[in-house]
């Protein structure tokens, strides 16, 4: 059996190696909501693998007419990048995603399990 | 399968938020009672692994991809749906307020479809299985399958309701690329099982026992 303190660094460091290899082993195609979703709206056929891009950007003005929904939220690190910096960026902001994860994980724990 | 907000009218935004709330808040209490000092790191590691795995989208046929969700994974475990709750509860605020990864406004909706419906088909698909199998790695592998796929149709369902996907071609699509995406679920909740297992039998001693 693993020693404890062993297990968790190894743990953690799985889950750092993950990250920092994610944006250089991820595909960038549409995911299964949004294949639908473009699907759908006509910018991609359900078995194609090719994406209209100008069907694409229209279908997401459609779909906000059609729930009226606009809100929007500019996010430090929009879709795991960080400005200027390429793929080394977005490992860094998984790096960091993660990082941050375990923190609130941790701490939350912490606090709550307490209480009992 | 992360919900832009786009995809979803306010009104109905706000009564997922409500229900996932209810289910937060069942989350937290099932923290106090169950999470001893002992299991606090496993929540952190697997929080950080489903994380860093959401990150990998794998290609699937059909231009499309997809990535592992983990709430199977984190309810077999640490033997509870409500651990789903709490970790792919926080796993989608820290996606969605530092990386835009699904929405803020519809994130009610994505902590009912990963974290509940994941949590709850994976952790009792897994417990039925079981004693089926009497080894806890195909149970493992169809819990996560099928956590993933009974989730994803029910974002198509969200999404009729919405009025943004018709009903019908809302659930085959979703479903049809789901059910190769839940290969990918299946495969590593088992092998994430295995590692675990082997590293630390102590810990899935609980849970990969048959019951008799």
């Amino acid at each position: 059996m693993m020693d404890k303190k062993i297990f968790i660094l190894a743990g953690i460091a799985i889950a750092l190696i993950i990250a920092a290899m994610a944006p250089f082993i991820a595909s960038s195609n549409p995911d299964g909501l949004e294949s639908a979703f473009f699907g759908i709206f006509g910018a991609k056929d359900l078995r194609g693998s090719t994406l209209d891009e100008e069907m694409a950007g229209t279908a997401e003005e459609e779909v906000t007419a059609i729930t009226g929904n606009e809100y929007s939220f500019e996010s430090p690190f929009p879709d795991y990048s960080i400005e200027g910096l390429a793929k080394f960026g977005e490992a860094a902001a998984v790096i960091i995603g993660t990082l941050v994860v375990v923190g609130i994980a941790f701490g939350l724990s912490r606090v709550v399990a307490r209480k009992g | 399968m992360h919900i832009p907000d786009a995809f979803i009218p306010l009104p109905q935004a706000a009564v997922y938020w409500i229900i996932a709330l209810i289910f937060i808040a069942l989350a937290l209490r099932w923290a106090r009672r169950e999470l001893s000092e002992e299991k606090i790191p496993l929540v952190a590691i697997l929080a950080a692994g489903i994380f860093a795995i959401q990150a990998v989208n794998i290609p699937i046929p059909w231009g499309t991809s997809g990535h592992m969700m983990g709430a199977a994974l984190a309810a077999i475990v640490l033997g509870s749906p409500f651990a789903a709750v709490f970790i792919l509860t926080l796993v989608l605020i820290v996606q969605g307020v530092l990386f835009g990864d699904g929405g803020l406004t519809v994130m009610g909706a994505n902590i009912i479809n990963m974290g509940v419906i994941g949590g709850f088909v994976g952790y009792y698909s897994y417990r039925g299985l079981l004693p089926v199998f009497k080894s806890p790695y195909a149970p493992a592998f169809i819990a996560g399958w099928l956590s993933l796929f009974v989730a994803a149709l029910a974002c198509a369902v969200e999404m009729a309701v919405a009025g943004t996907f018709p009903l019908e071609l809302g659930l085959f699509s979703m479903g049809l690329y789901h059910a190769v995406i839940g290969i990918i679920e299946g495969g590593i909740t088992a092998f994430a099982i295995y590692l675990i297992a082997t590293a630390r039998p102590d810990i899935m001693a609980d849970t990969t026992v048959v019951p008799a």
